[in-house]
């Protein structure tokens, strides 16, 4: 939890110099946050969170790989980084395929720098951030034709799809919450946990495919 | 055709026909040999009196002198050496009567039927047997293979095998040709359902039950039914063979005919037709009764001379019938090339034995052994060219069953082949139509927002917050063609629902609360990306309109399905409105009008001192032809 005394710890890997100076600004600009470092690989990157961190802002095309591959390592670790993804349009298909990675939350380029530290609070608080586009994605991928692979994951609750649908449709929290009947609190804890079933689920898509592929062989 | 086993066919058949001629041979020596057997040949007779029976005169030319008749010799002195005396009579009399000085002395049957071909050997008593004694022995001269012949007297050892031999030759032999000729009949019967070539098989059991019942004829020598009765089913039993002989033989080379055997060669040579076939056999039915009801006829007027006038009548139907079997046989084994040597040796020497038995009966007055012969060999024959053609069969079924599964594998991959490129040629065309779209795209927003720009900097007219302004345009044109992709399953609520962060800003900037109420208005068919964008831009138009114009504090986005008009989008501020009468707005109006009828929905746009709306209304049904 990060208190007035001791700021929160933000590392940033991003390859455009423009663009992290940016956001290290932006960041820098908050009382409570604090960059301890910014890289512009995955190498360095991965160096950089051995320095301690609590939140990571992250460009998915790297030069020497994709993001997702790094949000997966942390999503494996213990100590608790937030991962919040950077892009450029916010588009759905790479900020869900991020959220499945163990991401929670994503980040436009170009944000103002209240927006950012907002972003990253929300995040730190335990929140979701969630863009309409994003929600549709991921009604269209719970909608997905039976034949495709069963995960065996939790499937999310009507509520949470009823929660889901109003997002898809622009409305913030607090107006899902009046259109549902709940606290704006209780829509964030739905959001949180739609997230989890995604990483779940993709966790288990990920076992089946490497299976499927024959990269992990279980024992007969 | 080449087949793979036609040199052990020919093998086959020439086999089959060795052992057929090897038994005729056989029989002919044999028959030859026991007639001439041991002991004095008596061969006179005549029409004497003083027996038991009163010989029958007959009209002399027309078949036999009398029936029955007697031979009487008197035996001599050399007669006396024989130890056990006995008389053979070698053809055809198995009813004899022996008399010794008029008395009755031993014999079976009767004297005056008029079918017989078993010998008879018949023991003298030895207190009989003396000089001067008168023996008289009463036969019957009779039809058919039944011709008179000699006799002979003898020691009883002596005369025995040639008895033996004989009776092998007439009556054991043909019995058997008569049991299988039964089991054939029977067969053909009850499988002539089972198969396609009902007419064959009907025909074939006709011909097997008339050989069957000619047998009868034969066997039956003092029938309960009386001996005219018995020689009418014997005559009846030969006609109604022959009659089914001509429609089997017509029926085996009609179809089994090959295929290359065209039609058009005449009735005694060509192929039958099934309506031709089936009319013979009805013909055929109805010759036999014909045949009965006129021999029945015949022996009610005159049963001796009748039966022999019949049995005369029968054999030269019986050459002629055999001829026509014959040249269609040969016509027709000749046509398949040689094709099937044993079903060919087989037949063909069946006739063949036929007339040579119906010839020497005939022409020469001696015992026909050659069908017998052939008749024993026939199923056997019969079985064997089946089983050849069963197997022929199969094998066809399995090379048409391999050919049909090439054929249907073929057309599965050219199916296969034919449908990836259809999928290939779709994913092309609806590549290069996205291509096309994009570019379309970028061209009306993107392009000319940044070459706009880039004139103006170029003219040195443009300053820092312009610039910034020009660039989060554009930026902001770029996100909305990224979100008017994002869209998917024609969902328009959640199409605007990616398009509230695009304008939320900009109203907040501005002032003015953005209220957004947003129904669920189901899925629209034919809402793509493209009438997305289209959307987009009309309400992104109409947003500035009304900010930069109205200055309101309030701006309502409201999306809802009406009863009847289908579905309302409208845009409403409560500023102070605009003129369209000015450069800026007009311009505004017109893209907004040109983008509405491009994508073939209805814009109505107000404004008054309250402030202004935009609404666009998407009739039912707009987009479904092309959806």
């Amino acid at each position: 939890m990060a208190t007035a005394e001791k700021r929160a710890r933000v590392a940033i890997i991003e390859d455009d110099p423009v663009l992290r100076d940016e956001l290290a600004y932006a960041v820098g600009q908050a009382p409570d946050l604090e960059v301890i470092g910014v890289a512009d690989c995955l190498t360095a990157g991965r160096e950089l969170l051995a320095r301690g961190v609590d939140v990571l802002l992250i460009d998915l095309a790297l030069p020497d790989g994709n993001g997702v591959e790094l949000i997966r390592e942390i999503d494996g670790r213990t100590d608790g980084i937030k991962v919040i993804v950077i892009s450029v349009f916010g588009d759905a298909q790479s900020v869900v395929r991020s959220i499945e990675a163990g991401a929670a939350g994503y980040l436009l380029k170009g944000a103002k720098p209240a927006e950012a530290a907002e972003a990253i609070r929300t995040v730190l608080d335990g929140g979701a951030p969630i863009s309409p586009s994003v929600a549709n994605h991921i009604l269209a991928r719970m909608r997905r034709p039976p034949d495709a692979p069963m995960t065996g994951g939790p499937a999310l609750s009507r509520r949470e799809i009823a929660v889901l649908t109003d997002l898809a449709k622009g409305f913030r929290y607090k107006e899902v919450a009046r259109l549902q009947g709940i606290s704006p609190n209780t829509v964030g804890d739905h959001v949180k946990s739609i997230y989890r079933k995604l990483a779940v689920n993709s966790r288990g898509e990920a076992v089946f495919e490497a299976v499927q592929a024959g990269l992990i062989r279980f024992k007969d | 055709m080449p087949q793979p086993f036609a040199v052990g066919r020919w093998l086959l058949a020439a086999v089959i026909i060795g052992l057929q001629i090897l038994l005729s041979g056989l029989l002919l020596w044999a028959n030859l040999t026991a007639e001439n057997a041991p002991g004095r040949l008596i061969a006179s007779a005549g029409l004497v009196s003083g027996t038991g029976v009163t010989p029958t005169a007959l009209p002399v030319g027309r078949c036999c002198a009398a029936t029955p008749l007697v031979f009487r010799v008197p035996l001599t002195a050399a007669d006396m050496g024989l130890a056990d005396p006995a008389l053979l009579i070698s053809s055809a009399q198995d009813n004899a009567w022996l008399y010794v000085d008029g008395r009755l002395v031993a014999g079976q049957g009767r004297a005056d039927t008029v079918l017989s071909r078993r010998p008879l050997l018949l023991r003298i008593p030895r207190e009989d047997f003396r000089p001067g004694a008168r023996i008289d022995l009463v036969v019957t001269r009779a039809v058919g293979f039944g011709h008179l012949r000699p006799f002979h007297l003898g020691e009883y050892r002596a005369l025995y095998p040639s008895f033996l031999a004989l009776r092998f030759l007439r009556s054991d032999l043909p019995l058997t040709n008569a049991i299988i000729g039964a089991f054939v009949a029977a067969f053909c019967f009850c499988a002539a359902p089972l198969f396609g070539a009902r007419g064959l098989l009907l025909s074939l059991a006709g011909l097997s039950a008339g050989w069957a019942l000619q047998h009868v004829g034969l066997m039956m020598t003092d029938p309960p039914w009386g001996p005219v009765a018995n020689g009418g089913l014997y005559m009846a039993a030969f006609l109604a063979t022959l009659a089914f002989l001509v429609w089997f033989f017509v029926e085996w080379t009609s179809v089994l005919a090959p295929p290359e055997t065209g039609p058009g060669r005449g009735w005694i040579t060509g192929v039958w037709d099934a309506g031709s076939r089936q009319r013979l056999g009805w013909l055929v039915l109805f010759l036999c009764g014909m045949g009965v009801a006129l021999i029945a006829a015949r022996l009610q007027f005159d049963p001796a001379v009748g039966l022999q006038d019949i049995d005369r009548i029968i054999g030269w139907l019986g050459l002629a019938t055999l001829a026509f079997c014959l040249t269609r046989l040969v016509a027709y084994y000749l046509s398949g090339g040689g094709r099937d040597p044993i079903e060919a040796s087989a037949f063909i020497f069946v006739l063949l034995a036929a007339v040579a038995d119906i010839a020497t009966v005939r022409f020469i007055k001696s015992y026909g052994i050659f069908l017998s012969a052939a008749v024993t060999f026939f199923p056997l024959a019969l079985l064997l060219s089946l089983a050849v053609r069963a197997r022929g069969v199969f094998e066809a079924a399995t090379a048409t069953a391999d050919k049909l599964n090439l054929l249907v594998a073929e057309r599965e991959r050219e199916i296969l082949g034919g449908l990836k490129d259809r999928q290939r040629h779709e994913r092309e065309a609806l590549l290069l139509e996205e291509r096309a779209r994009i570019m379309r795209d970028m061209h009306d927003g993107l392009g000319g927002q940044l070459l706009g720009l880039v004139m103006r900097a170029r003219a040195n007219r443009l300053t820092g917050p312009a610039l910034v302004d020009g660039l989060e345009q554009s930026l902001d044109d770029l996100r909305m063609v990224v979100g008017s992709l994002e869209q998917s399953e024609g969902s328009l609520a959640a199409a605007l629902g990616a398009f509230r962060a695009q304008i939320e800003p900009r109203c907040e900037a501005a002032g003015a609360t953005l209220v957004w109420r947003i129904e669920d208005v189901g899925r629209i068919a034919g809402l793509g990306p493209d009438r997305t964008l289209q959307i987009y831009r009309i309400l992104q138009e109409a947003c500035t309109n009304a900010l930069r114009h109205g200055k309101p504090d309030r701006i309502e986005v409201r999306l809802q399905r009406t009863a009847g008009q289908g579905i309302v989008l409208s845009l409403e501020d409560n500023g102070r409105g605009f003129e369209p009468a000015t450069v800026a707005a007009g311009r505004g109006l017109a893209n907004m009008r040109r983008r509405a009828e491009l994508i073939g929905v209805m814009l109505a746009i107000e404004s008054g001192a309250d402030g202004s709306s935009v609404t666009l209304t998407i009739p039912p049904d707009a987009w479904r032809e092309d959806g």
